[in-house]
């Protein structure tokens, strides 16, 4: 157990009349990373046996599921009318409903596809807001550049060009379907949109609706797709295989229809994969911030049908995730409370970090502190505060204005904002990497196309704050409106079914991967969710 | 327990449309001992007990003595590489890599039956094949080692590559003969057969691939070297394109009369994933399934033929537990439905009737009224055809029918 210090001792350490000092540091950003960030050492990647990324490393928990069997075999298809679409989407978070709402503007029918229901998602958790160089400060190149370097350059540079890009059409065409952003204050109504810094960036870009931005874009989209009678939606349908026709292009998927208790297959001139990432795996013990459904679907399946990953060894850990009470651990609290100034301060009342360093590295000095124990210690959880209180004195206006989310979260933590610092601790936030995809959100394989969290190359090794609720609009339209466009074209679709399948079990075998593990997993291990005894169960109607 | 041969896809000979490197493996010699003694050829084949590798299984000398007898004149030399069917790749590879091994296989045949013209007919789809084929045969026609054939043969001696329509029914002997006189490929009845009246009207000699590129090896090594290669009563050495639900799929060179359960588990790596054994497609969708009771049956074309199915091409397509039958037969029926050619109303109504049948069944929307429609299609359809399409369309129908009532069974009707 590493020595924490006591939370009341820690507490009369907190000093509260003056901005503390920011710590010198002996240690530059690199060194910081390398020592103290989850994705350094040598427990943080294994090297993958089996696919088209055999030898690139992976976090081992993601690898046992992308190297993982598939859950059904040729005979599970017998006796099974398919349905037929253009365009299949799986995923019903902000990218899928972007990429099923723009293949419908395009003139194809779509099915979207969710595990749990459409909405239900992590895009409803962003709080923080969206980026889009929209500001007369600003412009299209400095989100470039900010994006490639808060990535540290490992992004694909005509990846990130696009979400810079498109990022004011994106806004233009959100504020279009209704969604109700910020307005600057003092400004004429209209006028102009209030604009916020967010960490690692050169300019004030993130636009937001108080502080559940992804809320607010959800609650149009859904509607929006909800209400269009050219899209079929299926909730609680997760998909558990790919098709695939006698080429090896993607031609639909297998869904479970947890309600009914049987498969459903969809013939899709394409397929949207747009299931989001893997926090709720629990990497390397960590708690997470993400959704129930984040259980890394999408890269198992994309990556059995043979469609290229990048960077599946590379996480962000959001600095500021709850640390106490544990029943709420690994909750967010928004980037947003040190955008507008909320101080980091550990057991020792020292300020220790520049709050607005990129996530990564705030990750990494949080970790250093309760490593080194400076942390703060309390009911058995540690971590170090989160100076509401220092914040508030000030501005206390901003609980009720922007901070909304906070006072939720303060209020279920039990505690008073104004009077109590929250403690936090990184918590398992996003998948940097993810299937590789080119800029319209096409893969490796033939009619599969990756959008959002599941795609890769866009952030590098780490995603600035407001950039991931961009991605999943600028890639969930291009691939929205790329997908109908292949559906259109008549492709020979002859015969489909599982035939990736078999030459997977067949690499599977001469590799001698035979650890058992299946996937996808679909919910968590906490879920006790089995396929097979699922669908007994139903047997009985 | 026998080990790999290495005749037809010795790697030494894999040497593409290169007639040096051909002939430095020890090409042509074959083709030196039929031009030394011509009248030996067909004595040999038939010592030597080669058979059609296209599926039929017919012996070859039969053929060859038939065309060798028509008067002479204008005759000619089809090598048939058409091709087409689900499971079977063993032509489009020894066309690519191996050339000249047909080519001189086919040039012993034009010796033998003293035919002016060759024509390779290839499959279209297989581009590579026929990029090959291109090269090695302006590679023989360059040479001049044409001239002492021609003297042999007592006239001009022709080599040519003509696409195949592409189309399944185009690989049997009579369309191939309209689509070489430049129709639509419609199997016609027979008699008379191509030997008496094919191309030009004038007698055609019609074989396999395969066939071809075994006879310039008898001729090298003697009939009793190649009735060696052999298991048992089997003579020669068979290609098998092996696929489905076994670990190592592909292309094996066995001796004719191997175990078939050597040919899955020792040379396939035995079953995908560990599942046990269900059936067997031999010889391509069109024959009767063997299934776990015919593990022994040694693969040459009698034994197979006495547990009532056929070698065929020589492609199993192997099913394990797990997989459904119902559902590759819908797909294997479709196929032929597909692939009718329409000019007889028994096989164009009664493929596509199997097909929607077989769909509904597939898809869970079949009734016990469907099964018994297609258990009596089965009964009236075979032998309706000019081609034997309808009958491979029915048997393999008839045949899981049989094996596998029970996955033919429609809950809840």
């Amino acid at each position: 157990m590493i020595s924490a210090i006591a939370f009341e001792q820690a507490m009369a350490s907190l000093v509260r009349d003056a901005d503390p000092v920011l710590r010198p540091d002996p240690l530059s950003r690199e060194e910081l990373l390398e020592a103290y960030h989850p994705d350094a050492g040598p427990e943080a990647r294994v090297s993958l046996r089996v696919g088209p990324n055999r030898g690139d490393p992976c976090h081992p928990a993601l690898a046992r599921v992308v190297e993982g069997d598939a859950l059904i075999g040729d005979v599970d298809l017998a006796a099974i009318a398919p349905m037929s679409t253009d365009v299949l989407v799986v995923g019903g978070g902000g990218a899928g409903a972007a990429a099923a709402l723009s293949a419908r503007a395009a003139g194809a029918e779509v099915v979207v596809a969710a595990k749990l229901r459409i909405g239900d998602s992590n895009t409803v958790m962003a709080e923080g807001g969206i980026q889009a160089a929209v500001g007369e400060d600003d412009s299209l190149q400095r989100h470039f550049d900010d994006t490639m370097r808060g990535g540290h350059h490992a992004a694909d540079p005509a990846l990130v060009a696009r979400l810079a890009g498109d990022g004011p059409d994106v806004v233009r065409w959100l504020i279009g379907l209704g969604v109700d952003f910020d307005l600057a204050e003092g400004a004429a109504p209209g006028a102009r949109l209030m604009r916020k810094r967010a960490g690692g960036t050169t300019a004030a870009r993130i636009l937001s609706h108080r502080d559940f931005t992804g809320l607010e874009i959800m609650r149009v989209l859904r509607e929006a797709v909800e209400l269009d009678r050219g899209v079929t939606v299926l909730n609680r349908s997760p998909a558990i295989e790919l098709l695939s026709d006698e080429y090896g292009r993607c031609a639909g998927a297998v869904l479970y229809d947890l309600e009914h208790r049987v498969f459903k297959l969809v013939r899709a001139g394409a397929v949207i994969l747009a299931t989001g990432g893997a926090g709720r795996l629990h990497l390397t013990g960590f708690a997470t911030s993400n959704h129930y459904g984040a259980t890394a679907d999408g890269l198992a399946l994309a990556y059995r049908i043979g469609a290229r990953l990048r960077e599946v060894d590379s996480f962000q850990y959001h600095p500021t995730g709850v640390a106490h009470p544990p029943h709420l651990a690994g909750g967010l609290i928004s980037e947003a409370v040190r955008s507008v100034g909320a101080r980091l301060i550990n057991g020792l009342g020292e300020r220790f970090i520049d709050e607005l360093a990129p996530r990564d590295v705030v990750t990494a000095a949080i970790l250093r502190e309760c490593a080194q124990g400076r942390g703060v210690g309390r009911d058995g959880s540690v971590g170090v505060f989160l100076d509401t209180p220092g914040l508030l004195k000030e501005r206390p206006q901003l609980l009720d204005k922007q901070l909304v989310s906070l006072k939720h979260l303060a209020h279920r933590c039990g505690v008073d904002p104004c009077v109590d610092p929250l403690l936090v601790y990184p918590t398992l936030h996003y998948q940097n990497g993810g299937v590789a995809i080119d800029g319209n959100g096409a893969t490796s394989v033939e009619g599969l196309y990756c959008a959002g969290e599941v795609a890769g190359g866009v952030h590098g090794r780490n995603r600035l704050m407001g950039n991931a609720l961009l991605d999943i609009f600028v890639f969930g339209r291009r691939a929205g409106a790329a997908a109908a466009g292949q559906a259109g074209t008549p492709l020979a679709h002859g015969r489909i079914g599982l035939g990736h399948v078999q030459r997977w079990r067949r690499e599977l075998t001469r590799a001698g991967v035979t650890g058992g593990s299946l996937s996808p997993v679909l919910y968590p291990a906490y879920g006790n969710f089995e396929l097979r005894s699922h669908m007994a169960a139903g047997g009985k109607g | 327990m026998a080990g790999l041969n290495s005749v037809l896809l010795d790697p030494a000979i894999g040497v593409g449309a290169n007639l040096a490197a051909w002939t430095s493996a020890g090409g042509g010699e074959g083709l030196a001992r039929a031009l030394d003694r011509p009248q030996d050829i067909i004595p040999t084949l038939r010592a030597a007990d080669l058979r059609g590798m296209g599926g039929a299984g017919f012996p070859t000398w039969r053929k060859w003595t038939a065309a060798a007898e028509m008067a002479d004149g204008e005759k000619y030399v089809v090598c048939n590489g058409n091709e087409d069917e689900p499971g079977t790749f063993k032509d489009r590879y020894l066309l690519r890599r191996t050339p000249h091994q047909v080519i001189e296989g086919a040039l012993i045949a034009a010796v033998a039956i003293r035919a002016g013209t060759v024509i390779f007919y290839i499959n279209p789809r297989q581009a590579e094949s026929i990029e090959a084929m291109r090269h090695a045969v302006a590679e023989w026609t360059d040479s001049g080692l044409l001239t002492e054939v021609e003297r042999v043969v007592g006239r001009n001696v022709r080599l040519s590559v003509a696409p195949s329509s592409g189309r399944y029914i185009g690989g049997e002997e009579s369309a191939v003969v309209r689509w070489l006189n430049g129709s639509f490929p419609f199997p016609r009845r027979k008699p008379p057969f191509p030997f008496e009246k094919g191309v030009n009207d004038r007698p055609t000699l019609i074989n396999n691939t395969e066939t071809l590129a075994n006879v310039p090896h008898i001729l090298k090594n003697g009939a009793d070297w190649y009735r060696n290669l052999g298991i048992g009563g089997a003579s020669g050495t068979k290609l098998f394109s092996l696929s489905g639900d076994v670990l190592e799929p592909g292309l094996y060179e066995l001796p004719m009369g191997t175990g078939l359960q050597e040919l899955i588990f020792t040379h396939g790596g035995g079953m995908l994933g560990g599942r046990a054994f269900k059936a067997v497609f031999t010889g391509g969708p069109s024959n009767t399934l063997l299934t776990a009771r015919d593990l022994d049956v040694p693969l040459d074309f009698d034994s197979v033929r006495s547990r009532q199915s056929r070698l065929g091409t020589g492609a199993m397509i192997v099913i394990s537990e797990g997989t459904s039958i119902v559902r590759k037969v819908a797909e294997y029926v479709e196929f032929f439905a597909n692939g009718s050619c329409g000019q007889c109303p028994p096989c164009k109504c009664g493929t596509f009737q199997m097909a929607r049948l077989l769909d509904r069944i597939a898809t869970g929307r079949g009734t016990e009224a469907d099964r018994r429609a297609l258990g009596h299609l089965c009964l009236i359809l075979p032998g309706s055809g000019r081609c034997a399409l309808i009958d491979g369309a029915v048997t393999v129908v008839q045949s899981s029918l049989q094996t596998f009532p029970e996955e033919y069974a429609t809950p809840g009707v």
